[in-house]
């Protein structure tokens, strides 16, 4: 946790970078990851209750409104004439007011109908929204806030003058509700160490104890907000050259789900026992407590043939509570049957390190003739982290048990000090390149080609060996000494005694990549209202430290663009990508575990366990084709009326016996909008989606582990036999549709709105034999299929809103959502969260949930 | 399974019944529209060629005389011409022979348009532009010069229009806005996705009236605009886990630059991964531990526009993490709903968040005991 100030640093750097700005006549956001948006679950918009429609339409030459090139209608313009300030200036301004109260009913618990919203019982702010203008200097304020409530708020202020220089502020709280369902046992939630209730003995509880508290503990809500504040500057410095400085702060604080392991329970059920089995599960709550720091600094020249940019972008995370202790309620025991030297209590995750990122990218590009372009890029950036490391346990006392040959004790004195470590700090690093150049030529108005190289390397320089100098021992305790204190020889340790034959992780894999695409393309225009573009891509990747060195893709992508067709506009497209590579390799990890290490001795001299079988190949590694398609329409409907959709498809074939074997996507959505008027408005949409994905794989025949066979890791061999195959098939349907219809009575506007998803999942399964379940006496009481998962969503919207005065008006409106869910990973968590030695705490989002919300707003036009 | 068509004839009940709402209400539309309205409402009229060259000043000289007698008319700005006067006046390939005739002719016939050009960024920008000086060239700066339009208004192509059915292509049109817009954002526009399909700029942005908060849009939010050719993409952010867009609080502009980047997705970053470090700093590390697939590509196992799983995952756990994990021992077994915390066989490999349970730390782990990303 290294002390550094990256805002005032950054307030400097703005400023510096600010202070000389004279023009500017554009902008740079859309360089910049986010803040783009400024709405809430109110008005997602940030925008809304300034559409009103102005009854004059948009010309007098033409009824209706004119339409994209594509085909979309334009709405119609809205109302939004300014009034002088104050008499014979040159400010004019424009305002909106909207307050009110929200009043919330049903299951306003649910956690989809707050996931992203804090909807509170209370007073709100709809919108707060002004503009200043200056005809004469162009200058210009404007503001936007809205407030649902402490958590769910923002208020935005832009000011500047056309042409010279542009200044933005925010503050924004974002919340997201992950569960309000959730009920940790711990005490001590939302901070960094938890603890067990009273009546839970740590390491020792009863399984009737734990599930005793589980049934006690107090519904939460697990959830965290993004606090985000920020201040840009943007304008021209000196002729073409413009620049830009802007930092943002967030706070993130809250909590998530989270883990907590103590070994396998699967394999150790209970048998009767009050402490239950063996092992430990433990589902348990983390805090988050994150600041990150954002500069962004840019400079651009743009003159008639040469453009310039420069982009930095530096990001500084900081973790205030950078580890979670928790207690472990179960008691474990080992395998021989003698008792433990000492009771597994304490376990410990590292969350996320600080880090410190800086990204510098140069672009330049030169107009060439025949409508040509040049254009490179260059970029380097680079990440960093150096906090402390934690010590491999927390514990205290001796862990493990001592039994004839197997003399597997724990000192924990050994390894719970920085000592242990063979450094004390991460100093973790990846660097990365970039190189692009780009190359454009229009020779003609009917014919064009380019040609692209990009060439991208990320280098990770992170250098660690696990290594105990206080033991002079490798590797690292597992699992907080649960593996250890449950089977002879896991402790996760490897030396040249007792632990000769572990084959163990001792060092990291320094995983990287070097990418080089080449892209060739043509266009042609075919008349004046076709266009066909061509484009090769080949894509060569050097991974570092996978299964394979090289990966090569060829993808040739079709494009048709056409206005031929009536009014309505085409554009489709078909790609076809063909990925294969060298050789696979199954293992390339041996380097970093212990068998590469002297001293290592083969249990009663058979090789390590074979890492996994031979066939596997992981998709992101594995060759495959792929197919995708996609048609988009446009069509303009009469004069107020506009039919879009898209069609669209993919297929992924990957050339896998073990993995992940086949993915397919088809889908469809359709949109009708209608606006015959400036007062009324209509549309209808509605989406299909079908995809599927297929995997294989196959179970070890764990009974030889550790003896002859156990090495080989061919498909069909001992260790992975044909008879142990299964394959997982999931499909999924999805269903979307919407209607929306607005209409201006004069004296009152309707606004109605509602939205449906619906989503359908099965998980079908087969295998060879029982001999790939874990459980294979459970054979007979499967069917194939997993329980059906869906999520039904629908949401109805109506408001109406009516003039008072010339300047106040009233906004009724009401939401209306439901919805149903099911997810078989959370079934039968209503009734318990205890099974055995697991004590999970989120019991899943809501099954059904009707909630409802009504409000009234006051606005006023100031 | 059942209630598929259940919940698609409710929809399409609603639709049919909601169309004869729109049905009955454009007739009262139609009907209301044919009562006599006061003068200035009438928009729906079309004017004949002759009507329009009998209104058309023949010069710019004295266009809005007219006006100063008519308090209820738009005034048109006497001051000192246009105001962005650094901005060339395109040329026409339609109309070579054009010559500028001054926003004030324009604004003759087009005097609504100019009342709600006055709403939008882009056309106060001209009005106060830096140099009052030069030609009053405020249409004509993105139109092209409109003599040849004046003289015979229909003639298409006889200025450059940016709409549906323009005779202008859309390289003439985007031509235009780069003419003040080029490089910074737009710096790979040439290329990019959206220049090879075709795109004009007037399909996202319409300067023409205050449609938007920011950004001079054809549409009044970002991701409306974007939904206009990518409904497919949006409708999945209504799924399960999704990030905040349908609930305003980010625009797909958050991570895509449709104007063109390095990347075929348009990011704004250099990769995939760095996008979403900038919101999820935490996943930087970089850690002493690195799970490669998480490195490589936050792709691999999330989809960022929406997902029916937990956390935007691609597929269940554990299957997900079965793609991959064959490893001896416990990844590697099949996993069956007798599993489930009602089943026979309660398995955590399989229940609640599945192997994320224990292998928490899945972006990377800083703790020395972490290289299976337990800790």
């Amino acid at each position: 946790m290294r002390t550094i100030r990256p805002m005032s640093c950054a307030i400097v750097l703005a400023l510096l970078a600010g202070a000389p700005l004279a023009h500017a006549s554009d902008g740079s956001d859309t360089m910049r990851v986010g803040d783009m948006q400024y709405g809430n679950g109110l008005d997602p918009r940030g925008w809304s209750p300034l559409m009103t429609p102005d009854a004059d339409g948009m010309s007098w030459l033409h009824p209706g409104m004119l339409r994209t090139p594509s085909g979309a209608l334009y709405p119609y313009p809205y109302t939004l004439a300014g009034k002088p300030l104050g008499q014979g200036g040159d400010w004019t301004y424009w305002g909106l007011l909207q307050l009110g109260y929200i009043h919330l009913g049903g299951d306003s618990d649910a956690e989809f109908f707050r996931q992203y919203t804090d909807w509170k019982n209370g007073a709100v702010l709809g919108l707060w929204a002004m503009g200043f203008d200056n005809r004469a200097t162009g200058g210009y304020v404007e503001f936007r806030g809205s407030r649902i409530s402490g958590d769910d708020q923002y208020y935005r202020v832009r000011a500047g003058r056309y042409g010279h220089y542009k200044f933005q502020a925010f503050y924004r709280d974002i919340p997201h509700t992950v569960s309000t369902n959730a009920f940790p046992i711990w005490q001590g939630i939302g901070g960094g160490d938890l603890t067990l209730p009273a009546g839970l003995t740590p390491g020792g509880s009863t399984i009737a104890a734990v599930q005793q508290a589980s049934d006690a503990a107090p519904r939460r809500t697990i959830a965290l907000t993004r606090t985000r504040s920020g201040l840009s500057l943007e304008g021209q410095l000196y002729r073409d050259w413009i620049g830009f400085a802007s930092i943002t702060n967030e706070e993130r604080d809250g909590t998530r789900l989270w883990g907590g392991p103590m070994f396998f329970n699967f394999a150790f059920p209970g048998t009767g026992s009050p402490f239950g089995g063996n092992g430990g599960v433990l589902e348990t709550v983390r805090p988050i407590d994150f600041t990150t720091t954002d500069v962004n600094l840019g400079l651009r020249r743009v003159g008639k043939v040469w453009h310039f940019n420069a982009l930095y972008n530096g990001s500084f995370f900081r973790d205030h509570k950078s580890t979670l202790d928790y207690q472990n309620p179960f008691l474990i025991t080992n395998v021989i049957g003698v008792p433990n030297a000492g009771p597994v209590v304490d376990g410990e995750y590292s969350l996320e390190p600080d880090n410190d990122y800086h990204n510098l990218r140069l672009e330049l590009s030169r107009q060439l003739k025949w409508r040509g372009e040049l254009s490179l890029a260059a970029a380097y950036g680079t990440m960093r982290q150096d906090d402390a490391l934690l010590p491999p346990v927390n514990c205290t006392g001796t862990l493990g048990f001592a039994a004839g040959p197997f003399q597997q004790l724990i000192p924990c004195e050994l390894w719970n000090t920085p000592a242990a470590l063979s450094r004390t700090h991460a100093n973790a690093r990846i660097d990365t390149q970039l190189f692009d150049a780009k190359i454009t030529f229009h020779p003609g108005r009917n014919f064009g080609w380019h040609a692209d190289l990009r060439y991208y390397n990320e280098d990770n320089k992170t250098d660690y060996l696990a290594y105990n100098p206080l033991t002079g021992q490798y590797g690292y305790i597992s699992e907080n000494g649960s593996q250890g204190s449950v089977v002879p020889g896991e402790v996760g340790i490897f030396d040249n005694g007792y632990y000769a034959t572990s084959n163990v992780q001792v060092a990291n894999v320094p995983f990287g990549y070097r990418d080089t695409l080449l892209e060739l393309g043509a266009d042609w225009n075919v008349g004046t209202s076709d266009a066909l573009s061509l484009v090769y891509t080949f894509d060569h990747n050097q991974p570092r430290h996978r299964e394979r060195t090289r990966l090569d893709e060829q993808r040739i992508k079709l494009s048709w663009v056409s206005r031929s067709l009536g009014d309505a506009t085409v554009r489709a497209s078909f790609e076809y990508g063909d990925r294969d590579g060298g050789a696979y390799n199954h293992d390339p990890y041996e380097a970093y575990y212990s068998a590469s290490l002297p001293g290592y001795t083969p249990a009663d001299g058979i090789a390590p366990t074979a890492f996994t079988v031979d066939a596997m190949r992981k998709y992101d590694m594995s060759d495959r084709k792929e197919t995708k398609a996609r048609v988009i329409l446009i069509y303009p409907l009469a004069d107020s009326s506009t039919v879009s959709a898209t069609f669209y498809g993919s297929r992924d074939r990957y050339d896998a016996r073990i993995g992940r074997q086949d993915t397919r996507s088809t889908g469809f959505t359709g949109e009708w909008d209608w606006q015959p008027a400036p007062h009324t408005n209509a549309s209808v949409y509605i989406g299909a989606e079908t995809t599927r994905l297929k995997l294989a794989n196959v179970a070890d025949n764990e009974a030889i582990v550790g003896a002859p066979g156990s090495e080989d890791p061919s498909f069909g061999g001992p260790l992975y036999p044909f008879e142990n195959y299964w394959h997982d098939l999931d499909r999924e349907r999805d269903y979307n549709a919407g209607i929306t219809f607005a209409h201006d009575f004069g004296r009152v506007k309707l606004d109605l709105a509602w939205n449906y998803t619906q989503s359908l999942s099965q998980l079908d399964y087969d295998y060879a034999s029982p001999g790939a379940l874990t459980h294979p006496e459970a054979a007979p009481l499967l069917d194939g299929s997993f329980p059906d998962n869906h999520y039904r969503s629908s949401t109805f919207d109506a408001s109406l809103s009516f003039p008072i005065t010339a300047s106040v008006g009233v906004r009724l409106f009401g939401r209306y959502q439901s919805g149903s869910f099911l997810d078989w990973h959370y079934l039968g968590f209503d009734d318990t969260l205890v099974y055995d030695h697991r004590i999970y705490t989120d019991r899943g989002p809501q099954m059904h949930y009707r909630a409802a919300l009504v409000g009234a707003m006051l606005s006023i036009r100031l | 399974m059942r209630a598929i068509p259940l919940s698609f004839a409710a929809v399409l009940s609603v639709a049919v019944g909601l169309g004869g709402v729109l049905w009955s209400a454009a007739r009262a539309q139609s009907t209301q529209g044919d009562t006599p309205a006061p003068a200035t409402s009438q928009s729906s009229g079309r004017l004949s060629q002759s009507d329009i060259a009998r209104m058309l000043p023949a010069t710019d000289m004295g266009a809005g005389d007219f006006r100063k007698d008519n308090p209820h008319l738009h005034q048109a700005d006497e001051g000192p011409a246009t105001p962005f006067d650094a901005a060339p006046i395109p040329h026409n390939p339609l109309a070579p022979q054009a010559d500028p005739v001054g926003a004030r002719t324009c604004i003759a016939c087009h005097s609504l348009e100019n009342v709600r050009a006055s709403h939008s960024l882009h056309v106060q920008s001209f009005r106060a532009g830096a140099a009052n000086s030069g030609p009053q060239a405020a249409c004509e700066s993105c139109h092209g010069p409109g003599s040849e339009h004046a003289k015979n208004p229909a003639l298409a192509g006889s200025i450059i229009a940016f709409t549906h059915g323009a005779a202008a292509d859309v390289h003439t049109q985007t031509a235009v806005c780069l003419g003040c817009h080029a490089g910074g954002a737009r710096q790979h526009w040439l290329g990019s996705v959206h220049e090879a399909r075709g795109l004009s700029c007037s399909d996202c942005h319409n300067p023409m009236a205050r449609l938007s908060p920011e950004g001079v849009l054809a549409k009044p939010s970002i991701n409306e605009v974007c939904a206009t050719c990518h409904k497919d993409i949006m409708v999945k952010f209504h799924r399960r886990s999704h990030m905040p867009l349908p609930e305003g609080q980010m625009a797909c502009t958050d991570c895509h630059n449709p104007h063109g980047t390095l990347t075929r997705p348009l990011l704004k970053t250099d990769t995939v991964n760095e996008t979403c470090y900038t919101c999820h700093a935490e996943k930087r590390g970089p850690f002493l531990f690195e799970h490669a697939p998480v490195r490589e590509s936050c792709l691999n196992c999330h989809d960022p526009h929406g997902s029916n799983q937990q956390t935007l995952l691609v597929a269940p756990l554990p299957m997900l993490c079965q793609q991959c994990h064959t490893m001896t021992r416990h990844p590697n077994d099949l996993q069956v709903p007798t599993n489930l915390g009602r089943g026979p066989n309660p398995d955590e490999r399989l229940m609640g968040r599945a192997c994320l349970t224990c292998h928490t730390n899945i972006h990377g782990s800083n703790n020395p005991s972490g290289s299976r990303f337990h800790k």
